[in-house]
């Protein structure tokens, strides 16, 4: 072969790799960032942070309002476990109805899994990692803003006492969006998993999200609209409240001792009942995800 | 070429005359799917370093075999190893060790072809930079250049299958599986992706197994040939041996052929049917003469009678058939 063809087309001299390889929880970390930051379009075009930088400036929004009031003399405007509900449960069922779909359905239309699972990473671990990163980037997107909040608070409020009373207030909200990424997160991504074409898992995303929290609260206003003012939760008033992940969740956080009013009463001794749902349902959507994966082969 | 970029893996190499131990051994391995499908039949086998040929049908058990063989698939019975290394229980680590590329597409349109080989590095175990370098240098080695910062989905097929290509060899394999390379591929893409494959098991040390249903096109780059037809071993030899045997002379008559064969194995001649035409052994020196007198006396108009080296296919079809007829 003449030399200067070999030089041209194909530039030989292939060397070995002899440095350090990662173990499978690293490769699993890497996965996991990765993932992380396709959440939020990070790495990709333009395009892609569309969605999360809308969503995000939609959470903080409130917090920001709320800094000029509390500057301005107002007391807080929003409690920190409930944040604004309608606000929240919307803008998180937009921003899990877009992005599952980009973490999953994305590497299911292109067939790449095969290409993970011929690597050395267990067939769990993907979706593990996805999960992981997934409920990490609604993490963010739900409590960045009640971090805001906070700082937008204290930063008018005088005095020690009023400080460590709003870091009181702010643990429970936290904990509340920690609750609620751990069950979005896996919720979204189980739906997403079931599609490989992005419009049908956002769809099915969206209309999980919307439409239960749509018949739970609609049955819950019925219920409550037919009985006399004063009158204690009816029985069907709380059963309806188990229907949608957000009135789930929302009835935990009551039970748990969450004073902030929402369109869920207090469950009293149902208070269980939406414990066990709300696990139920998480344990669901992580076997389901597993599930999905295990089965998965080269093709 | 660039000296400083001189190869070691070529002198490195061990010398032909070495008999090396195979980098893959099956023994009574046998897959059967749910519904009583039997995928893989008691296949015994070895595979010798050097770029190999998995020939079979669609359906023969090819991909059975390399699920099996990356530790993604647990066999009903037998055993198999990759690299000394028992696939049952250090499939992790034969992973590591592998370098497969898919037969379908496995491509995402929106990245760049050095992020995508980038990312798989990183999934191979690779530290961010060494998997960033690697990628660069995988990518240089299939021939993908400045357009490997461009999105995949802008590639053509030949491309493509250079992306697949470099993402399998991304982690510094030591063993190559490539499931049908040249689908989708015109003639001249063909030949370079063959003329690459040849090119990395000759100078890059890697071991390759080529899975093709396409006979003809692989033979030119292998050095051994495996054939497997409904899960079971047709034929496993080097390539030398498998031309010697297929020394043919091929007859045409005008019409009369079953008549002829008829007359042929009558006289004790083995011919059997290729398109129009006769296809016999050629084993002794008097197949010739046999074959003409078997013509002259059924008094056919004989059109065609040449000995030639046939491709191997036509000896693996008549195998096939010999395997369904059993």
């Amino acid at each position: 072969m003449p030399a200067e063809a070999a030089g041209v087309i194909h530039d030989l001299g292939y060397r070995r790799y002899e440095g350090p390889r990662l173990g499978r929880a690293q490769i699993v970390r890497a996965l996991v960032w990765h993932s992380f930051r396709t959440a939020f379009g990070l790495g990709r075009s333009a395009k892609a942070k569309v969605v999360p930088v809308i969503v995000l400036f939609a959470m903080c929004l409130p917090a920001a309002v709320n800094a000029f009031a509390v500057a301005r003399g107002n007391a807080r405007l929003v409690p920190y476990d409930t944040y604004v509900p309608v606000l929240r449960a919307t803008v998180m069922t937009i921003f899990v109805a877009v992005q599952a779909p980009e973490l999953m359905s994305r590497d299911l239309r292109s067939h790449v899994l095969p290409l993970y699972f011929a690597r050395p990473l267990r067939k769990t671990d993907y979706p593990l990692a996805k999960y992981l990163a997934f409920t990490a980037a609604c993490l963010v997107v739900i409590e960045i803003p009640l971090v805001l909040l906070y700082l937008g608070t204290i930063a008018s409020v005088h005095g020690g006492s009023a400080v460590w009373g709003e870091t009181r207030a702010l643990i429970p909200g936290l904990l509340v969006g920690l609750m609620w990424a751990l069950v979005m997160a896996a919720a979204s991504l189980l739906l997403a998993s079931l599609s490989g074409r992005r419009g049908y898992a956002t769809g099915s995303v969206a209309i999980f999200f919307f439409l239960t929290y749509t018949l739970a609260t609609l049955l819950i206003n019925v219920e409550r609209n037919g009985a006399a003012p004063g009158m204690a939760a009816s029985t069907a008033v709380k059963v309806a409240g188990l229907l949608s992940p957000f009135t789930l969740l929302d009835g935990v956080r009551r039970w748990l001792g969450g004073t902030t009013l929402d369109q869920v009463p207090r469950p009293g001794s149902f208070g269980i009942l939406y414990l066990l749902v709300l696990l139920a349902l998480f344990a669901a959507c992580l076997g389901g995800l597993a599930a999905r994966f295990r089965k998965a082969g080269l093709s | 070429m660039d000296p400083s970029h001189a190869p070691p893996a070529a002198s490195e190499a061990p010398p032909a005359h070495v008999i090396d131990a195979p980098v893959i051994e099956t023994r009574a391995l046998t897959m059967i799917y749910p519904g009583d499908v039997t995928a893989l039949d008691g296949l015994t086998v070895d595979f010798a370093p050097g770029v190999t040929g998995l020939v079979g049908a669609n359906g023969a058990g090819k991909s059975t075999l390399i699920k099996i063989l990356l530790g993604l698939l647990t066999p009903a019975r037998g055993r198999a190893a990759v690299l000394g290394r028992d696939c049952a229980t250090e499939g992790q680590r034969i992973r590591t060790l592998i370098g497969y590329m898919p037969e379908h597409d496995c491509l995402p349109a929106d990245v760049s072809a050095t992020e995508f080989v980038t990312h798989m590095g990183r999934m191979s175990g690779l530290p961010a930079t060494a998997a960033r370098e690697r990628a660069a240098e995988s990518l240089r080695h299939v021939g993908l250049h400045e357009e490997r910062y461009r999105q995949v989905g802008t590639y053509s097929t030949g491309m493509k299958q250079r992306v697949k290509l470099a993402q399998a060899l991304v982690g510094d394999p030591r063993l190559l599986l490539l499931d049908e390379p040249t689908n989708g591929l015109d003639p001249a893409g063909r030949r370079a992706m063959l003329e690459l494959i040849a090119r990395i098991g000759a100078e890059f040390g890697i071991s390759i197994v080529v899975a093709s249903h396409l006979l003809g096109e692989i033979e030119r780059i292998c050095d051994h040939l495996v054939a497997i037809e409904g899960g079971r071993l047709l034929r496993a030899d080097t390539i030398s041996s498998f031309t010697q045997a297929s020394q043919t002379l091929v007859i045409e008559v005008e019409d009369g052929t079953a008549a002829l064969r008829d007359e042929l194995s009558r006289r004790g001649l083995a011919a059997r049917t290729y398109q129009r035409s006769l296809l016999v052994p050629v084993g002794g020196g008097d197949v010739y003469d046999v074959v003409r007198d078997s013509v002259a006396a059924l008094g056919l108009p004989l059109s065609r009678m040449e000995q030639r080296r046939h491709q191997i296919e036509e000896l693996f079809r008549d195998d096939v058939e010999a395997a369904d007829a059993r």
